[in-house]
């Protein structure tokens, strides 16, 4: 997701890339190890709906928020006998609104006012792969780019596992780095900076083991170290630190029902930093096999996080730091959604669809609530196709 | 309290009993990976992340981009 109104989070796009090919079947059977057999090609369309902001938490009568669509391609081929190479390219084309800041109205209620004229951006991300597969494991290399009219990212990571003797147990490790440049685009309103740039290090390992014949259990541990310009340039009432050091600890859950035909998915994060965020996620899937052709997966998130030190609903500008930013606030959310997946030959159909809520008093941790929480629909299309 | 998961989590990874590679046929389905779906899982981590003050921990970080 791009919008011009920059912000202090990094994302996650390059980690899921990798985790996903570093943590794949190495655990699982003795073919894991190996490239994949068959070129493997997707296509999906994405869309992405806030809900609009109310008149009772905004100054004036309410206001539209992002409304993005999103494309995406993937292609993962295997070369020569111990080697893959994956292609992933993403296209965002965002318009709408964000909170700009939160002021009191004159019965003391605090109200968001918007950013205004409607914001218009794209935002183009390419990342390759490669992966190289040996007898007890294997490793990959990856590098992302993302380009938008004011940011860029060139990113860097590697990765890799090893097998226990017995292959019941993999041990894994990953490594990246980033390099971001920031250039707000300049408008009718103020930018807090003109230019500016940002890094980040990360580094990870994780352990799974087998339980069983229809079991499997993974541990992991983070740690990410962002230094730069980490404020939003976007936002009228923002300054934050110039570090940030995240932590996480996190465990994953699989299991195969026999009866059911079904697999059940359990995962959990903890996440901590230095700015007094804390989080806890939980994500719950159940993937039912209806038969050879179709599958559904209903599935759920419960996602809780505490605020920011400097988080206030209306920001004390006389402090260092400060921000009324609501992802900064404490608050809970809950995503449920249906996907759809239906083998037809060579070609599988994929459909998605999701909600997001979120509300202070959903949240583990007490706070004031930020008038700006973001509720949304998103929607989901896709091909694939295996080169049998 | 501590100690006592730590030890569930030992018991855990070291009491197995071991499951032959020719009897991880269910281990090796589609719906038994961790992320089965690429593109579904990149796209609702950068979702999230755009929302919310918590990221990662799945893999080492990546880089940016100007979500908001």
């Amino acid at each position: 997701m791009s919008a011009r109104n920059g912000n202090g989070e990094r994302h996650t796009t390059l980690l899921a890339l990798t985790s996903s090919a570093m943590l794949l079947p190495a655990y699982q059977g003795a073919q894991a190890d190996a490239p994949p057999e068959y070129t493997e090609l997707g296509l999906r369309y994405s869309k992405y709906k806030e809900d609009d902001i109310p008149g009772r938490k905004s100054f004036g009568s309410g206001s539209e928020r992002y409304d993005i669509d999103v494309a995406q391609f993937h292609l993962l081929a295997p070369v020569a006998d111990s080697w893959s190479v994956a292609l992933d390219v993403a296209w965002e084309d965002m318009s709408g609104a964000s909170p700009w800041f939160v002021g009191e109205s004159a019965d003391g209620d605090p109200r968001v006012i918007m950013s205004g004229a409607s914001i218009e951006d794209t935002r183009t991300e390419v990342s390759v792969n490669t992966r190289y597969y040996y007898d007890r494991g294997n490793a990959g290399l990856s590098y992302t780019n993302s380009d938008e009219d004011d940011y860029q990212s060139d990113a860097v990571s590697l990765d890799g596992a090893f097998n226990s003797a017995d292959g019941m147990r993999t041990y894994a490790a990953a490594i990246s780095a980033s390099w971001d440049d920031i250039e707000p685009t300049q408008g009718a309103v103020p930018t807090n900076t003109l230019q500016d740039d940002k890094d980040i290090r990360s580094a990870w390992i994780g352990v799974s083991q087998i339980v069983s014949k229809r079991a499997i259990v993974r541990f992991g541990l983070s740690y990410t170290y962002r230094d730069g310009f980490l404020t939003d340039p976007y936002k009228n009432r923002d300054s934050r630190p110039d570090e940030r050091k995240e932590w996480t600890a996190s465990a994953g859950y699989r299991h195969f029902f026999q009866q059911q035909d079904a697999a059940l998915h359990v995962d959990y994060r903890y996440f901590d930093d230095d700015w007094d965020v804390v989080s806890h996620t939980l994500d719950l899937s159940w993937h039912q096999n209806v038969n050879d052709q179709l599958q559904l997966i209903p599935f759920l998130r419960y996602y809780s996080q505490d605020e920011a030190e400097f988080f206030d609903v209306v920001a004390d500008t006389s402090q260092r730091y400060y921000a009324d930013d609501y992802r900064l606030s404490a608050f809970g959310a809950f995503t449920y959604g249906l996907r759809l997946r239906r083998e037809l030959g060579n070609w599988s159909l994929n459909l998605a669809g999701e909600r997001y809520k979120s509300d202070e008093s959903w949240g583990l941790y007490s706070g004031d609530e930020a008038p700006g929480l973001v509720d949304y629909w998103r929607y989901s299309l896709g091909v694939d196709y295996v080169f049998r | 309290m501590k100690y006592l998961s730590a030890c569930c989590l030992l018991a855990a990874l070291c009491g197995c009993t071991t499951v032959q590679p020719w009897e991880r046929g269910l281990l090796a389905k589609p719906e038994m990976q961790w992320q089965p779906d690429t593109m579904e899982g990149v796209l609702q981590n950068q979702i999230h992340a755009s929302k919310e003050a918590s990221s990662g921990g799945s893999g080492a970080a990546g880089g940016g981009c100007g979500c908001n």
